[in-house]
């Protein structure tokens, strides 16, 4: 199942002067600014003296008010947010070196613009574009989508196809899952599924987005490629 | 800000050598689970799990309030997670922590977005009067695998919580004392259960039931959610190392015989205990008596 | 040895339980105060913790046995740490959790000195003694026998894992063969081959070269200690855990 990719996906590297690295992500009408900071000391805490290995990836996600079919806050203190955040953090933690920099924070900041599904997904790979140009050594790159299934139950036939890369619409509608991958193909880094599904279906789902993984990393891996070719002629000119 | 020790280099590395050789430093084997046990209180919606050391108390409270405006044909449902230093010296009252955070987040996966709880049959009168049904978890003990013990404790206790009758009669409503009309079961309409493997090795070593050290060794983690007709309520895997798609297939298979196991372990708990509270058959005598169509509980949903 | 006197903190000891002894001095163990103050007469010995007295009228020594208390540090105690963090002269040690650490210096190993000292990561454990440990002080521990200067096989704990007991049982545990009605380790030692240092602080860290041999000894032991067992129980245990290593 390709991904329509031309019209689909906008991805820039290095949009914000500011930050040690940033990116800009479109898949579909799901837009998300990403900066990093770091890899920089942490600060001092008092008390704790945390020796960690490595170091510590901090991430924090703000929904703007005017991301949504109808405007709303969205606090900082949303479980739903909070947990998009330990996963994007652990996600990267295992394909980051961290331990090349010990006693240090990397923050990935990510400001949701506009959301229409996928939202997950489409911070994770906006998080590794900005990552890649913030310069942080890292085995892979995490990239992600999600997957939706057309029925629910088992009874309903077996030729119902799974979906790749749901819409907000689809994602209310239709049982769904996120899946990441990083470190070589069908490994799964990230795996999130929050519908009821039967277990039969999981199978398909899982492997139409490994699959959707792999265009994706496809298509960021190009887009990084194309900036570091538009940063090296500027370097000769 | 108290965290867990870390565990010692001994400990760590040894436990993934053990692990390496498929031995578990408590002799279990990697898929078996400590010895569970699970009891009821006197009142109704209390539920108490022990698994090994960790050890987790449910209770369900019920209050009437009014719907909230844009659920008018439903009632509430909240699920309150507690982690006080009663469990562990590494909680802290009042600060929130990321195990508490995954364990809320988890179980409100599993049982309130699954709909595990009929929450329209909590309406009394749509739009203005509802029950509001409490779920807290406490945390008594802390030794590893709250996820797995949390989620047992909490469908065990609504299975076995019994609410007050109401009656409506137009807009008039009677709320019925436990005295006087025997209290109504919830509508439950599946039992979800969460089994959390860790993993070692880079997935090639997957663990049940992980001990707090072996928790604390791990590569990552993956939390399967399912009742015994095979339906996922959700899967967590949140970063940690990543591993072969396949393998978190063969999680939920596993997933699926524990859940099995877990449902029928409920089943017949409640039923040892329904036979307690009813000692020479009194019980079966007022039901009799209170015994009317079901629909008058659901006037609200109705419309 | 073993009584059944329950002691409250507050109560008296009873004149019936000291040791009858004609010279020498009463020795005071854990959990007991001595009052100077009081009149003569009655008895002046106060328990500041409940638990089982306990006497040897060998030693002349008279303790109160708390079962499951928290460990407390006091000199002499051998203990199993584990290095926390290191500053310039100092490993921080943890002898429990939740707990202040400890300091360990650097240079409190046989034959250490500035080049030759042993290098400690966070996360290592070692097994020492307890120098130091008063009112207002830090609790300090070391490495190396104070009047021979040599290990007595304290210092660094490479490989094998650590167990945790209870203090109550590990300190029965030290009290050698039988004494504290613990045979485990000497049935153990007739049949498999294995090191073991036992910890005051309810630590035991055992090695014996195969993975299966030290999980079998530390259940042993964790075993022991949560299930109570008699003696007849531990030498049917031990065969049993033998017979499956």
């Amino acid at each position: 199942m390709p991904l329509d990719s031309s019209s689909y996906s906008i991805a820039q590297l290095s949009t914000q002067a500011a930050a040690d690295g940033s990116s800009y992500l479109e898949m579909g009408l799901t837009k998300i600014i990403c900066t990093v900071h770091g890899p920089r000391e942490s600060p001092t805490r008092s008390g704790s003296s945390s020796q960690s290995p490595g170091a510590h990836i901090e991430t924090s996600i703000s929904i703007a008010g005017f991301s949504g079919t109808d405007r709303k806050r969205h606090g900082r203190n949303d479980k739903r947010t909070q947990e998009m955040q330990h996963t994007i953090s652990s996600a990267f933690s295992s394909t980051l070196f961290t331990h090349l920099y010990p006693h240090s924070t990397i923050t990935i900041s990510l400001h949701v613009l506009s959301q229409d599904g996928s939202l997950l997904a489409a911070c994770l790979n906006a998080a590794t574009l900005a990552l890649v140009d913030a310069g942080v050594p890292m085995s892979d790159y995490v990239v992600a989508c999600t997957t939706g299934s057309t029925a629910s139950y088992a009874g309903d036939g077996e030729e119902a196809d799974p979906l790749l890369d749901l819409n907000g619409l689809e994602e209310q509608e239709l049982p769904f899952l996120t899946v990441g991958t990083s470190g070589g193909e069908d490994k799964v880094n990230v795996l999130i599924m929050e519908t009821r599904v039967q277990v039969g279906r999981l199978e398909a789902m899982i492997s139409v987005g490994l699959d959707g993984c792999r265009q994706i990393r496809g298509m960021l891996d190009r887009v990084v490629r194309e900036h570091g070719e538009r940063v090296l002629e500027a370097r000769v000119a | 800000m108290p965290s867990e020790p870390a565990p010692s280099t001994n400990e760590s590395t040894f436990l993934l050598s053990a692990l390496r050789e498929n031995i578990r430093l408590d002799g279990r084997a990697l898929d078996a689970y400590r010895p569970i046990s699970l009891t009821f209180g006197s009142e109704y919606g209390t539920a108490d799990v022990r698994l090994g050391k960790t050890r987790v108390l449910a209770k369900i409270a019920c209050e009437v309030t009014t719907p909230y405006p844009d659920r008018k044909f439903d009632g509430i449902f909240t699920i309150n997670t507690e982690l006080s230093p009663l469990g562990s010296p590494a909680f802290e009252v009042g600060r929130q922590d990321t195990t508490e955070l995954l364990l809320s987040r988890v179980l409100e996966k599993t049982i309130r977005r699954s709909g595990a709880l009929d929450t329209e049959s909590l309406c009394i009168v749509a739009g203005q009067k509802c029950f509001h049904l409490k779920a807290t978890l406490h945390v008594l003990d802390h030794d590893g695998n709250l996820v797995d013990a949390s989620c047992l404790a909490l469908v065990a206790a609504l299975l076995h919580f019994r609410r007050q009758d109401i009656e409506v009669k137009g807009e008039d409503v009677t709320i019925f004392d436990v005295r006087e009309r025997e209290p109504i079961r919830l509508t439950i309409q599946h039992r979800p259960f969460c089994v959390s493997f860790s993993y070692y090795h880079n997935g090639e070593v997957m663990v049940q039931d992980a001990t707090l050290l072996e928790e604390q060794c791990r590569q990552g983690e993956v939390v399967v959610s399912m009742n015994r007709f095979g339906e996922v309520a959700q899967i967590a895997k949140y970063g940690g190392a990543p591993v072969d798609g396949l393998s978190v297939l063969s999680c939920t298979t596993a997933a699926l015989e524990r859940v099995k196991g877990f449902d029928r372990m409920v089943t017949e708990a409640l039923k040892a205990d329904e036979a307690r509270r009813d000692e020479g058959g009194l019980m079966a005598e007022l039901s009799a008596e209170n015994e009317r169509p079901t629909g008058s509980m659901l006037v609200g949903s109705e419309n | 040895m073993a009584s059944s006197t329950i002691l409250l903190p507050g109560e008296t000891v009873p004149h019936s339980q000291l040791p009858e002894s004609k010279k020498g001095t009463l020795t005071l163990g854990p959990n007991l105060r001595h009052l100077p103050q009081a009149p003569p007469a009655s008895i002046s010995i106060l328990p500041t913790s409940s638990g089982l007295l306990q006497s040897d009228a060998k030693k002349i020594a008279l303790w109160l046995d708390t079962p499951h208390a928290r460990y407390a540090p006091s000199v002499g105690d051998l203990v199993v740490a584990q290095v926390h963090h290191s500053s310039t002269e100092t490993y921080h040690v943890m002898l429990t959790p939740q707990t202040p650490y400890a300091l360990l210096g650097q240079l409190a190993f046989e034959g250490a000195n500035k080049k030759t000292r042993p290098k400690l990561e966070a996360g290592d454990s070692v097994y020492a003694r307890v120098k130091a440990a008063g009112r207002g002080e830090d609790v300090e521990i070391e490495c190396v026998s104070p009047n021979s200067g040599k290990a007595d096989g304290m210092g660094p704990l490479k490989g094998g894992t650590v167990f945790n007991v209870s203090p109550a049982f590990a300190r029965r545990l030290m009290m050698g063969p039988g004494k504290g009605g613990f045979v485990v380790l000497e049935e153990l030692g007739e049949k498999l081959k294995f090191e073991v240092a036992v910890g005051r602080n309810g630590r035991v860290w055992v090695e014996s070269g195969s993975v299966r041999a030290t999980v079998a000894v530390g259940r042993l032991l964790v075993g022991c200690d949560e299930g109570g067992w008699g003696v007849e129980e531990q030498r049917r245990e031990v065969r049993r855990a033998v017979r499956e290593v």
